[in-house]
């Protein structure tokens, strides 16, 4: 009962993402923003709404320890869930957590070969099987393309879907279109959507890109809550 | 014990398993005089590490009960006690702190900040106990000591700030740079008793600038001296660099690093040196009281040996000499034939012999100032009570002791062995607050209950040796617990006239399901439907019906009562009328509440080589197990996982063969959680079998 008012509720179908999914199997999505706009907040939110549909999620952090990833997540769902009774919200998280995984790797031991064997390592002897990676905190340079390539190609080839967190030091904030000039187009079309997270006065505006042949800007944009991190019930 | 308080140090050692603090104690000693040998944990020699005294202990390799001990350093007495690792007897690390002024936290330089290194941080935190790190095994592959700085800055949010830095790692160990002489330390002959100091070597000038200044940067918050002569640029005293990274360890708002390696001899006499530097002696800690007199008002002890006496019993030990009670002075001072009052059931009492303890040695003293540990006998206390001078009615505060979660039913093969077992069970409980047992009424069985399965395992394998008691146990069992998951009704009458005096009562009000306490009692009634001298029956007869469920037989928790309306006859009404009242309106409201069953989950950590990962998870996963994460580093991986505690019994010898024996994990309680269908269904069969059995 409560999955379906969450599930109903759900601010991210402002984005144009529907009911089941908000991003199809089998495509990549990047949300980019600048250090300290609130990614992390924004992905374990994507996360939460992909596992009140069911879908099991494999959060990757390569900046933080198993316990606070997981924080961030008990967080996250107490504010989703604070205007709910406290019972059955107990019983949901419990729920959510047999459908979540935290991977997290020290920076230097990081590689997506290594990651790669770990996932199917996962898959093959049935522990988890994932439907979307969320994959955060990696200092990632634009010029390592072939790696993530490759790692967006297992992705399709396994039909799963993929939310990579991008940090850039591109003040972007008056023209978004500088940063997608400094991504590039080679980088850029290794996603099927883009979210760009931009702060303003009072709270924090998701606007969304589509990759055809080229990159284009869909509206209506959602909005965040920088107090809360909490996206915005109605984006207006 | 003639040594100026200033210059005594009460500190514990305390890390997770085997990280080496019985190794490191055993160097203390050595590097103290206390001891003219080292012998190692699982030595050649078979002696043993000092400490580990009990014969348990020596074969297994493993701490099991804390000991304490004292040393000279440097013209400053130093009372240590060496804690248990393994988290089953976590009770010990528990107890010694809440008696401890200081203490060193060990980390393994491979490992890092393991799952129990956060548990003895957490219980440093709950007695805000000061702490220096040592990063130990320095010498061992994989040594990485910085790294081991960063997580305890990320894992445990210290503010950790390294005063050495290593020459050389792994293999390459010599020795280590002090950060705050600037100078390199070597440690040279067979048993690294000689220092050496020269100058840093040239390859690590720069490295050792850098964390020079983070530690002067680190110190300076604490002293505006500091801060002035580094604004100035003036040269600065290392006195001064010290009194500052003093004072912000003493607040427990920076934790001083230190390294080396207990093993191999190297880094132990420059942390004895930051033992007596930078943790407090007893006058530096505030030491508070509750007041008996005056509703436990907090007050304030001196640590003045010519302030009336308070002290407090933290440990007990059944000896053949009667019971040795361990205690802490925190004002005043204790002699022989002085007659003290034990503030719990103001008994007075007469102190017989007093002693310091060395391991299992003790060295006969005529007295006990306040700062001190020693130790008394023959006094019948529990552990936890305050002794006091005549006229002072104060108690300190008691500590925490955690739940049993797990049982074992056990039977003695023999009448002597169950002589020898309720001896030795009658001592155990004694000793050790998470060590309970009793019978059961319906089965007789007698059932013991600890922390884990070796806690037990250590209990039964005692009770053999020490007491010749041959025992035969059970299967484990875990400690479920009943609850309801909703709101209901009662409105019940007990009405009996069997000739005689009759019995009436009437109760009505509801009972309902609360997550933040056990067990809550509430009168709501107004009016005196109930008179006021029937409410206290009322409660007991609810009480009566919780240590054992209506439904499964188990515990009841979770639960509000509230009693809202009743009857009452003038006559036929009484306490024994009002208690079958409340027993029947429970079990009235009680069917209709939905009780479910709760089991004991626990936090289970790994720590295993990458390539067994896949399997550990899969061994994780088959025992109902929600694998919250994994952490990877280097060539190992840390896995926590959630998992029913029912499922963890022999996971050990499971997890040994799995991973050749390379892989380690450690368990505690985390929480209480529903038990699935399936499993309840299982449950109620081998209740049902059991009845049938009549075991």
């Amino acid at each position: 009962m409560l999955k379906k008012k969450l599930i109903l509720k759900d601010p991210l179908k402002f984005l144009g993402f529907d009911s089941e999914e908000n991003i199809a199997t089998g495509s990549t999505g990047a949300v980019v923003a600048r250090a300290g706009v609130g990614k992390t907040a924004f992905l374990v939110q994507l996360a939460i709404s992909a596992l009140l549909k069911e879908k099991n999620v494999l959060h990757i952090s390569v900046q933080d320890l198993v316990d606070k990833v997981n924080l961030w997540y008990f967080e996250m769902f107490q504010n989703i869930t604070k205007s709910f009774e406290s019972g059955p919200a107990k019983k949901l998280w419990d729920e959510l957590l047999t459908r979540r995984f935290i991977m997290t790797f020290e920076n230097e031991s990081f590689e997506f070969g290594k990651l790669q064997q770990r996932i199917s390592e996962l898959k093959t002897q049935n522990i988890f099987i994932p439907h979307l990676i969320i994959l955060d905190g990696l200092s990632y340079n634009t010029s390592d393309f072939n790696e993530l390539a490759q790692f967006r190609n297992f992705i399709k080839s396994h039909s799963m879907s993929l939310w990579f967190c991008v940090r850039t030091s591109i003040p972007f904030e008056s023209d978004p279109d500088e940063l997608l000039k400094h991504l590039g187009t080679d980088f850029i079309s290794l996603f099927d959507t883009l979210l760009l997270m931009i702060p303003e006065k009072e709270r924090i505006q998701v606007k969304k890109y589509i990759w055809g042949n080229q990159i284009n800007a869909e509206r209506p944009a959602l909005f965040l809550d920088p107090s809360s991190m909490l996206i915005q019930e109605n984006p207006s | 014990m003639n040594t100026e308080i200033q210059q005594v140090r009460n500190i514990g050692i305390s890390a997770h398993i085997d990280s080496g603090k019985t190794t490191l104690t055993e160097r203390i000693l050595y590097f103290t005089k206390r001891i003219h040998r080292i012998h190692e944990v699982k030595g050649k020699d078979g002696v043993g590490a000092t400490m580990d005294s009990m014969e348990l202990e020596k074969e297994r390799g493993i701490t099991i009960a804390s000991a304490s001990t004292y040393c000279e350093w440097k013209n400053h007495e130093i009372n240590i006690i060496d804690t248990p690792g393994h988290v089953d007897f976590t009770i010990e690390v528990e107890r010694a702190l809440r008696v401890l002024d200081g203490a060193v936290l060990v980390l393994c330089a491979v490992g890092g900040v393991q799952s129990q290194s956060i548990t003895v941080d957490q219980q440093m935190k709950r007695y805000q106990v000061p702490c220096v790190a040592f990063i130990n095994k320095c010498d061992r592959n994989g040594a990485d000591p910085i790294r081991v700085i960063e997580q305890l800055k990320e894992k445990l949010n210290h503010n950790a700030v390294a005063l050495q830095i290593p020459i050389g790692l792994e293999s390459d160990f010599e020795g280590l740079v002090d950060l705050v002489s600037m100078k390199a330390i070597y440690f040279d002959g067979s048993f690294g008793e000689n220092i050496r100091i020269t100058e840093i070597p040239e390859h690590l000038r720069d490295f050792a600038e850098k964390k020079h200044e983070e530690l002067i940067d680190a110190a300076a918050l604490f002293s505006e001296d500091l801060t002035d002569a580094v604004l100035e640029e003036k040269d600065i005293p290392e006195k001064l660099i010290i009194e500052a990274l003093r004072c912000g360890t003493l607040k427990r708002e920076l934790t001083p690093v230190f390294m080396g390696s207990a093993y191999k001899n190297k880094g132990v006499q420059t942390l004895l040196d930051a033992v007596t530097l930078f943790l407090p002696s007893p006058l530096d800690v505030v030491n508070e009281a509750l007041n008996l007199d005056r509703s436990e008002e907090k007050i304030l002890l001196t640590g003045n040996p010519g302030d009336p006496l308070v002290a407090l019993a933290f440990k007990l030990e059944d000896g053949q000499y009667g019971q040795l009670s361990y205690i802490r002075l925190y004002q005043g001072k204790l002699e022989k034939g002085d007659v003290v009052i034990n503030s719990r059931s103001r008994q007075k009492v007469k102190i017989g012999r007093i002693v310091r303890m060395h391991a299992d040695q003790m060295e006969e003293i005529s007295r006990i100032n306040a700062g001190y540990i020693g130790a008394f006998f023959g006094i019948e206390c529990a552990s936890g009570d305050t002794f006091t001078s005549p006229g002072l009615n104060v108690s300190m505060t008691s500590m925490y002791v955690p739940e049993p979660v797990i049982s074992v039913a056990i039977k003695p093969s023999t009448i002597q062995s169950e002589h020898n077992m309720s001896k030795a069970l009658n001592r155990f409980t004694k000793e050790d607050p998470t060590f309970r047992s009793y019978v059961n009424k319906e089965t007789g069985e007698t059932i013991i209950s600890g922390m884990g399965e070796l806690h037990l395992e250590i209990y039964l394998e005692r009770m053999k040796r020490e007491y010749n008691a041959d025992i035969i146990s059970g299967e484990p069992s875990v400690a479920y617990r009943e609850t309801i998951t909703c709101k209901s009704d009662f409105d019940y009458i007990h009405k009996k006239q069997t000739g005689g005096s009759g019995q009436y009562g009437r109760v009505a009000g509801y009972i309902e399901p609360i997550s933040d306490e056990e067990y809550v009692f509430e009168n709501k009634i107004t009016g005196g439907a109930i008179p006021t001298q029937y409410i206290p029956a009322c409660e007991k007869g609810f009480k009566s019906c919780l240590e054992k469920g209506p439904w499964m037989k188990y515990p009841v928790t979770g639960i509000r009562i509230v009693i809202t309306d009743g009857a009452s006859h003038s006559v036929d009404s009484s306490d024994m009328a009002f208690q079958a009242t409340a027993r029947g309106a429970f079990l009235q409201g009680y069917s209709k509440a939905r009780p479910v069953l709760h089991e004991p989950i626990m936090k289970v950590v790994v720590e295993t080589p990458g390539e067994f990962q896949g399997n550990v998870m899969g061994s994780l996963n088959q025992r109902r197990g929600i694998i919250i994460g994994s952490h990877d580093v280097g060539r190992m991986a840390s896995i926590e996982a959630q998992v029913p505690l029912a499922e963890m019994f022999g996971y050990s010898t499971a997890l040994r063969s799995m991973t050749q024996g390379k892989a380690q994990f450690t368990m505690e309680f985390s929480t209480y959680k529903q038990v699935p269908q399936n499993i309840l269904d299982e449950i109620q069969k081998k209740n049902e079998k059991k009845v049938k059995n009549g075991s």
